[in-house]
């Protein structure tokens, strides 16, 4: 991360040209922004809507939830679920969420690590079987998870990391790795060559080439990768399910399902986590939306 | 080119230490079953309520207290996963060293159980029930260990039934019928009988009416499904159905959903079980219900009963006295009986049954369980005939009786 | 393996949304946005030197995978033709059978035919409302910012709970939708209508639920395509005297269609493997008539506990996911510049 840190500086100005350019062009009539504004509003409430149901869900009491006379909104506001949560007999969410968090970020690492350079080689110069290794790389998104978690299951068993987090690290990396290639190959190979080229002319090496003129231009791919990546490790369960055994080591998705009895479901508890769930990933997306689609402008780059 | 192998090395390298790093950093520490002489016991049980991991937490507490040689970790799972759970780590030849399941016929075709006698002591081993005993055994031997049992009641829904004029509560299918028409015919969203035939428990709502009609599901030899005598039951249904006296959508309602209904006052009668009376008690206290025997054909008592059981694998072979150790400490009535109470299920040991003997909320159930009639559990074939009525018993609903019984006959046969 | 079961969209495509290097060449060749062919050159040249030079490169990532990803992947297609017990053990070799039992399943052909229905309807659907989504988004109006944030949430939220609270909500009795519906006066009966008890309600809920889920991800490659848009194009259409319907028809879409192609390549790929929709919405309904493949493995894993069968299954929806990303591929050609 340290390296790429700069990155953002290089990028950044770029990007904001190319907004205000955006903005200035949109001179329109009043009319026509209103009804801009009612559509954005209409958007706005709809992709909102399950998550509004969600939220009330988690502040009213079981039988609430479970009542045959619902209300639109929770009668009495049941703030002390989002307290309780933390300790129910269930499960040890507090275990849950370090575990969720953990196994998210070395994941999405890891997965950073090993992608950059694969995505970055395959764009910038021909070999023998750089189809091969892409289209590989893209079949692992086909296989069916349900049925490969037995095979995973007795793998793990056999390296002795059965019930580890970094079991869970490995394959959520694994699985992951194949848009994280394809999002930052198709980053690098939108540099122009002569960017390059001019570098590497100045007499700079590849490594140096990569890091200090490809990298803070793909910084936007980058970004996209580590969202793509971290939503998806955030939100394993199959594997998680056959991999960790004891309580504290798995993750928010696994633990929800603790709350599912044989005859009773804490449905409080069930949406209360899955809105504590979303939160953290909201504020990702809210500290780099910015850079997702305004990076993607700052293309623009000669 | 030398500087990118340089490069590529270096980060190769990076990739893999990091690997190693965390595989060093983060283990969850399963791998070392021996550390320090000490024996590992694995124990996967489902999820009956909000309590049971505290309960069997605290049923390990006490057992390492005293065997302080012994760990025992825990692991719980929903029902939904429990038995994907077990295959999969059956596959890895990694089963628990004690699992709470319900099918285990299966295990014991494949050879994977200890015998029942091999990993209690005689005195735990003859408190059980002999009733539960010979519903855990294939040929003669005991393969399982009887953990909880549940019989079930039709629950009536008093103020609803006066309401619709119903003096008694129903004995038969015709006055069920009755009844429950009439309670129907109240309006407003309030349903007569709540028949739940959906995913969730099809086959239990299925041996409520196959077997009260004079029905079976076979024995340890065969399944017979498509029997005669099983039509009566499904024709039943059908007229239920038909003559709108169930909620809408019986053949995909599940059962806890429809429960929460009737708990609420807006079904007038449906079947329970014991922890259905706790659920009643912590949602709606004021419900004014009674729980009276299952109406069946000729009224003649009847009850399905079901039983859940723990089991040992044997694995290596080496941890037998451990296993036995467990069990035997687990039954004792001091641990046992609090923590069937707790769960709201029956208990199948002579002790359990005599220390819960006065408990009021129980006496209903214990009262049918002498004609508790299960399912042929230790028929291999069982499990197969299970999924097949949960995937397909609700048809009922739109397909005629005939070919619902012969498809779900053919799944079995298939299996 | 999360990709699949839990998220249903991934951001990938945005890249290939990206401006073409230089920006302005080629602008009336706009199918190809790369004219010079593949971006990788650098003086071709062959052989296994160059395949060495690129193992470090590659090399992490090609163990990752190898080390992860192959031997459950080889225990899959192995498993596909052993005979499994129902608990799990392994009790020898069947051949075919397995194969036999998938095809001679007397549902098969449906459930197959409403896969394709699935994936069809489901993509056609994202890719149109998501065009829509991204046209509005792209223009300038007070509060956009926050709509943009509001239509990424069905990414941020785990598939599986977007599911659940539209299920519940659609529950009779219990659901908020359906207490709306029967409160406007669309339902007659007082608790509601059974939305997901009865197959065909069910199944069309389901495809509600995987476009909605489906449409961030849409959304954003197809928006972030629209940014790269170069005004000068547009402002040449409309020199021409384009109307915006020709402008969008002639010149936006064309330039769009990277953006969209590996987009609806993802999307295919995730919507024929999405599991969990499905099972939450139509898991109570009996019989097969809301199945898709995928269920259908689900089903025999977890109902049934056929892992052979169920392996033989995943082997079968492999090899159709793979002809239908070959003909796409063949048909379309997104990877074109990859």
């Amino acid at each position: 991360m340290a390296v790429t840190a700069p990155a953002f500086e290089t990028i950044a100005p770029p990007a904001a040209s190319a907004r205000k350019r955006r903005y200035t062009e949109d001179q329109v009539p009043l009319g026509k922004m209103i009804w801009r504004m009612v559509a954005g509003f209409l958007v706005l409430a709809v992709f909102v809507l399950p998550y509004v149901i969600m939220f009330f869900g988690s502040v009213k009491t079981k039988a609430q939830i479970r009542s045959v006379d619902p209300t639109y909104f929770p009668q009495e506001w049941h703030w002390e679920n989002y307290i309780n949560m933390w300790s129910t007999p269930e499960t040890p969410l507090p275990q849950n969420l370090i575990s969720t968090i953990i196994i998210s970020v070395f994941a999405t690492l890891l997965v950073l690590l090993v992608s950059l350079p694969a995505a970055y080689y395959t764009a910038r110069f021909k070999f023998p079987g750089r189809m091969v290794f892409l289209f590989l790389v893209i079949v692992t998104q086909m296989l069916q998870p349900a049925v490969l978690t037995s095979g995973l299951f007795r793998q793990f068993v056999a390296l002795e990391l059965i019930d580890t987090w970094a079991a869970m690290i490995f394959i959520n990396a694994a699985f992951n790795l194949s848009f994280a290639v394809w999002i930052m190959h198709s980053f690098f190979a939108g540099i122009p060559k002569e960017v390059d080229e001019a570098a590497q002319i100045d007499g700079a090496g590849r490594l140096r080439v990569l890091f200090t003129i490809s990298l803070p231009l793909v910084w936007p791919g980058i970004v996209t990768a580590i969202v793509f990546t971290f939503v998806a490790c955030w939100n394993e369960f199959a594997a998680s399910l056959v991999i960790l055994s004891t309580a504290g080591n798995q993750p928010l998705s696994v633990a929800l399902t603790k709350f599912v009895g044989q005859y009773e479901t804490s449905w409080q508890y069930v949406f209360g986590v899955s809105i504590v769930a979303i939160v953290p990933v909201v504020i990702l997306f809210m500290l780099i939306e910015k850079r997702l689609v305004g990076g993607l402008t700052a293309g623009s780059v000669k | 080119m030398k500087k990118s192998l340089r490069l590529g090395a270096a980060v190769a390298l990076a990739a893999t230490a990091s690997l190693t790093l965390a595989s060093c950093g983060f283990g969850g520490g399963s791998g070392d079953d021996e550390a320090g002489g000490k024996t590992t016991l694995d124990l996967l049980v489902p999820s009956y309520s909000d309590n049971t991991q505290s309960l069997w937490e605290d049923v390990i507490k006490g057992f390492e207290a005293e065997n302080t040689d012994i760990d025992v970790k825990l692991e719980v799972a929903s029902w939904d996963n429990l038995e994907t759970l077990i295959a999969t780590k059956i596959q890895g030849g990694e089963a628990p060293d004690i699992y709470n399941g319900g099918p285990f016929a299966g295990f014991v075709t494949d050879e994977l159980l200890y015998p029942a006698e091999d990993v209690v002591s005689p005195e735990t081993f003859s408190d059980f029930q002999d009733s539960f005993i010979a519903n855990a055994e294939v040929d003669g031997t005991a393969y399982a260990l009887p953990l909880i049992a549940s019989a079930r009641a039709l629950f009536v829904n008093n103020a609803l039934l006066e309401q619709a004029g119903v003096t008694a509560p129903p004995t038969t299918w015709d006055e069920l019928l009755d009844a429950a028409t009439k309670v129907s015919a109240l309006g407003g969203g309030i349903a007569g009988y709540g028949m739940p035939l959906g995913s969730e428990e099809a086959q239990a709502e299925a041996a409520v009416w196959l077997w009260g009609g004079g029905g079976t599901f076979g024995d340890a030899d065969a399944i017979t499904i498509d029997d005669p005598a099983n039509l009566p039951g499904a024709e039943q249904i059908k007229k239920m159905i038909d003559a709108g006296a169930t909620q809408a959508d019986p053949g995909s309602t599940d059962r806890s959903p429809l429960m929460d209904i009737f708990i609420q006052g807006q079904i007038g009668m449906q079947v329970g079980l014991p922890p259905t009376v706790g659920q009643i008690e912590e949602n709606n206290p004021e419900l004014d219900y009674s729980i009276v025997p299952i109406p069946t054909q000729d009224g003649s008592p009847f009850t399905l009963g079901v039983m859940d059981q723990l089991m040992a694998f044997e694995n290596d072979g080496d941890k037998q006295d451990a296993i036995t150790k467990f069990l035997d400490y687990y039954y004792t009535s001091d641990v046992y009986v609090p923590w069937v109470q707790a769960e709201g299920f029956l208990p199948v040991t002579k002790s359990g049954a005599e220390a819960l003997s006065s408990e009021e909320a129980l006496a209903p159930f214990l009262e049918v369980l002498p004609d508790a009639q299960f399912y042929p559990s230790t028929n291999e074939k069982w499990s197969a005939a299970d999924a097949a009525f949960k995937a397909l018993f609700g048809q009922l609903q739109t397909k005629p009786a005939q070919d619902v019984l012969t498809e779900i006959q053919a799944q079995v046969d298939a299996g | 393996m999360s990709t699949t079961s839990e998220t249903s969209s991934i951001p990938a495509g945005a890249a290939t949304g990206r401006p073409r290097p230089g920006g302005q060449g080629g602008q009336g060749n706009s199918r190809r946005p790369r004219p010079g062919g593949t971006a990788g050159e650098v003086k071709p040249r062959r052989g296994g030197r160059e395949l060495l030079g690129a193992l470090p490169w590659i090399g992490p990532a090609l163990i990752l995978i190898f080390g992860v990803v192959l031997f459950p992947a080889v225990v899959m297609f192995f498993n596909s033709t052993r005979d499994i017990s129902i608990s799990g053990l392994d009790k020898g070799s069947v051949g075919f059978d397995n194969y036999i039992e998938v095809f001679s399943f007397p549902y098969f052909w449906p459930i197959f035919g409403r896969t394709i229905v699935w994936v069809v309807v489901v993509v056609v659907a994202t890719v149109l409302i998501s065009l829509a989504l991204a046209q509005l988004l792209n223009k300038a109006f007070p509060g956009r910012r926050i709509v943009r944030l509001a239509v990424i949430i069905p990414w941020a939220a785990s598939v599986v709970m977007t599911t659940m609270v539209v299920y519940y909500g659609l529950e009779p009795y219990f659901g908020i939708i359906n207490k709306f519906l029967v409160d406007i006066g669309l339902i007659a009966t007082p608790e509601g209508y059974g939305w997901t008890r009865n197959p065909e309600t069910a199944f069309a809920w389901s495809i509600v639920v995987a476009v909605f889920v489906s449409l961030p991800f849409t959304t954003y490659t197809i928006l972030a395509g629209l940014q790269t848009m170069p005004g000068e194009v547009l402002e040449a259409a409309k020199m021409d005297g384009a109307g915006p319907v020709r402008t969008y028809w002639g010149v936006v879409l064309p330039q769009l269609r990277s953006a969209i192609s590996v987009a609806v390549l993802i999307n295919i790929i995730n919507v024929f493997n999405s599991l969990p929709i499905l099972k939450v919405m139509t898991g109570s309904i009996p019989g097969y008539d809301a199945d898709t493949i995928m269920t259908m493995i689900f089903k025999y894993i977890q109902n049934q506990h056929k892992v052979d069968v169920a392996s033989a299954l995943s082997v079968v929806a492999f090899l159709i996911v793979i002809v239908i990303v070959a003909i796409y591929v063949r048909v379309v050609k997104p990877m074109k510049e990859v």
